[in-house]
This record gives structure tokens, sequence and C-alpha cells, in this order.
């Protein structure tokens, strides 16, 4: 894995930045030491570009990460080499003092740091913060909360995805931690914004899949007959899925979705990626 | 003009400053960090102060178009709880390296007790480590001497003095500082401390050179307009625009440009303020800024 960034890194940022990151992982790696490590975390904002990036698509994964995320996640993993103690203390005493990009950094790294038990709460209470960047560091495109995550809090951070609009394609295993209750909250959620006239993310629904009940079926129906072909392709890939009959009156409204779904050119990755292409154009514009 | 506020603790302003400063053409600041009105009894305060200085406060400077960044450390008065003191130096490694921390400082002398030497020394000795420019507090009180034992003891410690800004300095300060390569900072602050018109004094006796003004406004009460409206009295008094803008400006970006942390490019593709600007459908500002009445008295006494 170092090598790899090592690699991203010295084919897109600076070479003076890529050998002193070289050399401090060297150093670090025969002799540990905190405070060195300190300055070496916090100090690669002193070494590399404030706005440099990996290219998307260079990387699965790190396409489209910017170069200081990329050197702390590679120290990230120096420091997972060492004991248990060292290594958790020194993971919380970075978390504690760390301003925006190093809290983005610490969160992106946890897929790949032992321990996790001791990580867990740190990683539920940043889902709290207000700021979308480090929201988005723990819940998209990172493995920890799926596998580590209680479903109380695997809840709270689809629904707070939900409120906040974030793509939920984009969150690893969305479509493996349904459960009833998160189902039931998406309803509650769907009424309350009807109610006051605005609506959920298409995506949503995506969670209550196998946890149609009447009152969701009615809400997949109102789904089905919505004006936004997005709330259509949504239902129509939760009627494609259920298996229990219950939505099979539903099939009759939306012909042209279920044969998209048939072809495989709809699909709950398809819809969310579409979606988050409007977002981001209609923010730029 | 466009100016450079080297010293403002900004925690203890409101929005209503930060709106009057961005009309008044302050660009950037730096936030010291300083004692907060009264003593803290846990190094956890500490840790969030530092957490505020690089998070919070960057961001809302940030809203007003302001660049913020700021300096660390432990300051003079509370180096005298030595229990307290060692669990700061034990935390300031983490913050010194961040991106924006453009110094250590505010450090330096209160009553000139022995604790107070021993935290000085220690702190510089990081600065030293870390390759940063130091922000030195003078005492209030027998202020020349504590001035001079302040270069005393930075120089034991190896310190090039070029890259130390002394401030709150005066009449009776200002020429050894000068004399022994050092920046001289001058804070312009009501009552206590230097008005302008003494200010516009000096500048016509020691130029321009090494010199850097500053409000160092805080909870008391202080002006966070105070290097806009020298400004201004400088010109009324027939200064050249040029050293106006060497001493509330160039000077101090030159001296803390030195951490690598401060450039005129972090600010160079600003397009200024946006009144009218939301974040997350909120605003922080509104229009009708007064900075013509907040200007038209820029004499401080």
């Amino acid at each position: 894995m170092r090598e790899r960034i090592l690699h991203l890194l010295s084919e897109n940022a600076s070479p003076d930045a890529v050998s002193w990151l070289q050399h401090t992982l060297a150093g670090q790696d025969v002799n540990f030491d905190k405070r060195p490590f300190y300055y070496a975390f916090s100090g690669v904002s002193r070494h590399f570009d404030k706005s440099g990036t990996i290219p998307k698509g260079s990387d699965e994964t790190f396409g489209g990460w910017d170069e200081y995320r990329l050197a702390r996640v590679a120290l990230l993993l120096l420091l997972a080499k060492q004991d248990e103690t060292t290594f958790v203390e020194t993971f919380h005493a970075l978390l504690n003092t760390a301003d925006l990009r190093e809290q983005v950094a610490l969160f992106s790294a946890l897929p790949w740091l032992p321990h996790p038990e001791k990580l867990l709460e740190s990683a539920v209470d940043g889902l709290r913060s207000n700021i979308i960047d480090i929201f988005d560091s723990i819940a998209l495109d990172n493995a920890f909360a799926a596998q580590h995550f209680s479903d109380e809090a695997w809840n709270q951070m689809v629904l707070k995805a939900i409120f906040i609009t974030r793509p939920l394609y984009r969150i690893t295993g969305i479509g493996n931690r349904k459960n009833q209750r998160l189902a039931e909250a998406i309803s509650d959620l769907a009424h309350e914004r009807w109610a006051a006239g605005r609506s959920i993310t298409p995506e949503a629904w995506q969670s209550c899949e196998g946890f149609i009940d009447q009152r969701l079926a009615e809400d997949i129906g109102k789904m089905a007959r919505s004006k936004d072909p997005d709330d259509r392709a949504a239902a129509a890939l939760v009627v494609a899925n259920e298996k229990t009959g219950t939505l099979e009156a539903l099939r009759e409204l939306l012909p042209t979705e279920l044969d998209r779904i048939e072809a495989r050119e709809l699909t709950w990755k398809a819809l969310g990626h579409s979606m988050e292409e409007k977002l981001t154009r209609k923010s730029l514009t | 003009m466009r100016f450079f506020d080297s010293h403002v603790h900004m925690v203890s302003r409101t929005t209503d400053d930060y709106q009057r400063m961005a009309a008044a053409g302050v660009t950037a600041i730096i936030e010291p960090s300083f004692w907060q009105g009264q003593p803290r009894t846990e190094v956890g305060t500490f840790k969030d102060y530092f957490n505020s200085l690089i998070g919070f406060e960057r961001f809302r400077a940030s809203q007003f178009g302001i660049q913020h960044y700021c300096t660390i450390g432990l300051n003079p008065k509370e180096a005298n709880n030595e229990k307290l003191a060692e669990a700061v130096l034990e935390l300031m490694p983490l913050y010194i390296c961040k991106e924006g921390v453009v110094g250590i400082g505010e450090i330096g002398f209160d009553d000139q007790t022995k604790a107070e030497e021993k935290y000085l020394i220690k702190q510089a000795e990081l600065a030293l480590e870390a390759d940063l420019p130091i922000q030195i507090h003078t005492p209030h009180r027998d202020k020349k001497k504590g001035t001079i034992r302040t270069m005393d003891v930075l120089e034991d410690v190896g310190i090039d003095p070029s890259k130390v800004i002394i401030d709150h300095n005066n009449e009776e300060t200002v020429k050894e500082v000068l004399d022994r390569g050092y920046w001289s900072a001058f804070t312009i602050y009501p009552h206590t401390k230097l008005g302008n018109e003494r200010m516009v004094e000096l500048m016509l006796e020691y130029g321009a050179e090494q010199i850097v003004v500053d409000s160092a406004a805080d909870w008391g009460i202080s002006d966070p307009l105070a290097v806009p409206k020298t400004a201004a009295l400088m010109k009324d008094r027939g200064i050249s625009l040029e050293k106006i803008e060497q001493v509330t400006y160039h000077n101090p970006l030159a001296a803390y440009g030195q951490s690598g942390q401060v450039s005129e490019t972090d600010w160079a593709d600003s397009e200024g303020i946006d009144p009218t600007a939301l974040f997350e459908g909120n605003t922080l500002l509104r229009g009708g800024m007064d900075v013509e009445t907040a200007m038209s008295q820029y004499l401080i006494e």
C-alpha cells in the first residue's frame, strides 16, 4: 500500500515533497518517535501543494484525493505498525488536535488501521460534524462503517446522509446493511418532508428493500406515480427487487423503468451516479 | 489600501469588527495565542483554544474575506502555573507545524519570574527545532529591563534576531530592539499602550525599516481598526504611502513569511468580500457597512 501511495504521489506531487515523505517514512521505520511524527503529520502542509490532487480515474481508491490526504494516510499506515498503546494514543492525540484536512485524512485511513474497536467511537462521533468534508470522509467510499458500526450508528449515518443530500451509492455496504428500523425511519422522514412540500433523495428507498409493509408500499406507490423520473426509477428498483409480491400492482405503472432494469441499464449505482452528476452540475452553475 | 494586522485576538471580537476590518482593507491577520482574561485551570482548555485558532476562527475570518493565521504558545502569565505549563508544552508539538501556524507566540515575560524564564527558553528551543519565527510579548511593568532580558535569553538559546518580532514596544525600548536586529512591533492600543500620534513621531524618528504596526485588539477596550486608522493618520501627517505600506503590510508579511506558512499568493486570487454570499443557506454578513463612520475619527489616544 505504501508503495502504491508513493508511486501515485511521485507521478503528481513535487519531487522534493515526495522525497521528504520517503525520507521521513524511512527514518520513522527504524526509530518511531512521537514528536517528529507529529511534526511530519501536520508538516505535510509545508511540503505538498495545497491544491494538488491525484487525477480521478488514475487509481480506484485514491483517484480524486488531494495530496495532503494521501501523504498523511501513508504516515498513518506507518503508525499502524506500532504497538497497540502507541498506536491508539497517537491516533487520538492527532484527532483531538486536528485541523479540517487532518481530520479528513485520519478518518479516510480507518479501513486500513488496526484495533478498529478502539477507533469506533471516534468514527461515530466524527459523523456529528457539521462540516461536509468530515462527514463525507467517514460516510462515503469508506469501508469502516459497514464493517464495524452497530445498526444504531449505521442508521444514524444513513439518515444524516439522506438529510443533507449526500450521494448514497458511495456509502460502502449501503445494499447490505438494510434493517427494519432504518426502513421505518426513512418512511417517517419522507412523510415529514412531504408535509413540508419537499422531497427526499430517491436513493433513500434502497434501504427500505426487504421491509415493505403496507405503509412503505404506499410510499413506493407514491414514488411510482411521481412526475420526477428519478423517483420513478427508484420505485421501479424497489419493485423489481421485491420478492413477496406486495408491489406487483405497481409494475404496470413502470414498464419503461422495469425494462431498463432488465437490461441492467438502471441500477441503484447508476441512479446514484447520475443524481450526483446533476447535483455537481447544479452547484457549478 | 490593504493591511496586515499581525496581532489581533479575534476570539474576543464580534462579526461587526470583522465586517469593519474587511471594509477598511484588512486583508490578513495573525491571532496570537494569549491568556483569556482569567487563568485557565486545565490543559484541555488550552487544547480547545488552540483548536479554535486553527479551526473555527479561521473559518469565521474567511467568511469576511480575511485570511487568518495564528501563533501557538504559552503566555507568560500562565507560565507561572508550572504543572499546567508542563502540560501545555507537551501539547504544543501537535500544533506548531500545522498549516497557517506562522510562529511561536506570544511568549516572553510578564512578572519576570524564574518560571517565566524557564518556559520562554523551552518555547524558544521549540521554535528553533521547528524553524519558526517567534512573537514576543514584552511586559507592561518594568518594560525596558524586561525587553532587554528577553533578547538576552533568546540570544543565549541561539535564536537569530531576524526571526523574532518583539511587540508592544515604545519610545524607551525601540532603539535597542532595532540595534540588535529584531523586528520592532508597536501596538496601537488606547489608554494603556501606545496612541497613534506617538507612532507617527516614532516613524519620523526611526523610519520604516524593521517596524511593524498592529492593534492587539482583544477583550479589553481596544480597536480592531487601529492599523488602518494609524495609516490614515500617517498619511495626514505627510508620511509617504510607501513607508505606510511597509509598516502596515510588507514588514509583517516578511517577518512572519519566514515560517513558509503565509504568502501574498494566499489572498492574491481573492475577489474580496461579497456581502451577499451565503454559507449553507445562512449569511454572516449584512449590508450597509458603516466604514466611513468608523474611520472618521481615526485618532487613538
